[in-house]
């Protein structure tokens, strides 16, 4: 498939807006989500905004800049994708949950502390079909184990 | 014009930002989760509807109606990635939001960088789930994923932002010619004018776009997407002159980038192990 002959600045205009419009989405997937994947999945998204708008100016000005500084987004991604993720290994062997408000206690010292939210939640949707199991009686009592993270169960 | 577009963007923003937050996972328990999601998404998609009809057409019809499409499903699939509850639908539809924009890289003519980002993403999503299921699925559907972290402020600083961005990149326009004048206009104008014959005979002019013209004398042969002939270069080969001639440093220092991460990543992994307690030290 071809671009248009010529690439107007409507066109460009349609792309930025839709940039615009993922780096809004993206910022407010990392603001509100707690889960550590779902906020790195945004980071990524809020640059797939910022690499349409690239493409979109390197094709409105007819030259190859936008397409190489694509090129250089991709490989930055690529460096924070295995940065992110080895730190979300090491933040889960910790404390065994993928939870971004569990380390609020890493803040300056004297920003207020989040209040914790640990039981309040929007109640679970039970999934019909073979992923929803039934809920069983329990049998007996629960025998005595330990629930601390594995790391501290390791030492 | 004007006014119209900045309405647009404004209803677009508060529509979309009602949506968003009525579709987020709350803390609030009550039956009525449901029930708030579906008037959010009935918001969201109004919202999308006026978004799409501040999408100018473009020539042909043909590729107006891919390029509605494409940028339709790029932002619903982010706003229902942002919203979703388990992270393994989140990755999901990630992964049409990479679709879709590699859509649209299609349109604008990069389809060296449409097919690589699709390949690179595909990866780094497989990376993502191999993760999600290692980690978060071991605990069930979890508490953190049902309860977003302030959605309020949040959704109103991000709308707030979109708003800005709509309202500014909708007005744009190249519908600057009117009469000159001020002196310094009329001067401007006339040391162009004669200038004028010594570019048409030095330089290659562009019918109505003094902007290519202008990229055509500022920046070398390597970098520009059409060929002496007008023709457009094959992609492969012009990103890679471009990116090997003008960009050779850029391209350097993105192979250190990486080594670095990939050095980061395997310390931060290994962690060091701590000083043993032995008294071997102080021996020698």
């Amino acid at each position: 498939m071809t671009a248009p002959d010529v690439f107007t600045i409507e066109i460009l205009r349609n792309y930025l807006l839709v940039g615009a419009a993922l780096f809004s989405l993206g910022m407010l997937g990392f603001l509100t989500r707690r889960n550590l994947i779902v906020m790195f999945l945004s980071v990524e998204m809020m640059l797939q905004g910022v690499v349409l708008g690239l493409i979109a100016f390197g094709r409105y000005h007819g030259t190859w800049t936008g397409q190489i500084f694509t090129i250089v987004i991709l490989t930055v991604a690529a460096c924070e994708a295995s940065i992110a993720l080895a730190l979300v290994v090491v933040l889960y062997q910790r404390k065994s949950s993928l939870d971004a408000t569990v380390w609020s206690a890493v803040r300056e010292a004297d920003a207020p502390p989040i209040e914790p939210v640990e039981a309040e939640a929007e109640p679970a949707v039970a999934v019909p079909g073979p992923e929803s199991y039934p809920r069983l009686i329990p049998a007996g009592h629960e025998p005595e184990h330990s629930r601390q993270a594995t790391i501290e169960r390791r030492t | 014009m004007m006014t119209k577009y900045s309405i647009l963007a404004a209803l677009i923003a508060a529509l979309g930002g009602l949506g968003a937050y009525l579709m987020l996972p709350h803390k609030r328990k009550g039956t009525r989760a449901g029930l708030a999601y579906k008037a959010g998404a009935q918001a969201a998609v109004l919202a999308l509807v006026l978004f799409a009809a501040l999408l100018s057409p473009l020539a042909d019809f043909v590729a107006t109606t891919f390029f509605d499409l494409f940028a339709v499903a790029a932002v619903a699939s982010a706003l229902l990635m942002v919203t979703a509850r388990d992270p393994v639908h989140s990755a999901l539809w990630f992964a049409s939001v990479v679709l879709s924009t590699g859509g649209l890289f299609l349109l604008a003519g990069a389809s060296f960088l449409a097919a690589g980002t699709i390949i690179v993403y595909a990866g780094a999503i497989i990376v993502t789930f191999l993760f999600v299921i290692m980690l978060a699925q071991m605990e069930g559907r979890a508490v953190y994923d049902r309860a977003a972290h302030s959605p309020g402020p949040a959704t109103v600083s991000c709308f707030v932002l979109l708003w800005c961005l709509l309202a500014s990149i909708a007005t744009l326009s190249t519908d600057t010619s009117g009469p000159i004048e001020t002196r310094e206009q009329q001067f401007r104008a006339e040391t162009s004018f004669s200038r004028i014959e010594s570019l048409v005979e030095r330089f290659r002019l562009h019918k109505h776009s003094a902007m290519l013209t202008v990229i055509d004398q500022a920046s070398p042969a390597t970098n520009r997407i059409h060929g002496g002939e007008g023709a457009e270069k094959p992609q492969v080969a012009g990103i890679g002159g471009s990116l090997y001639t003008d960009h050779l440093i850029t391209a350097g220092l993105s192979g250190v980038l990486l080594f670095v991460a990939l050095v980061g990543a395997i310390v931060i992994t290994n962690p060091r192990p701590r000083p043993q307690a032995t008294g071997r030290g102080q021996a020698i």
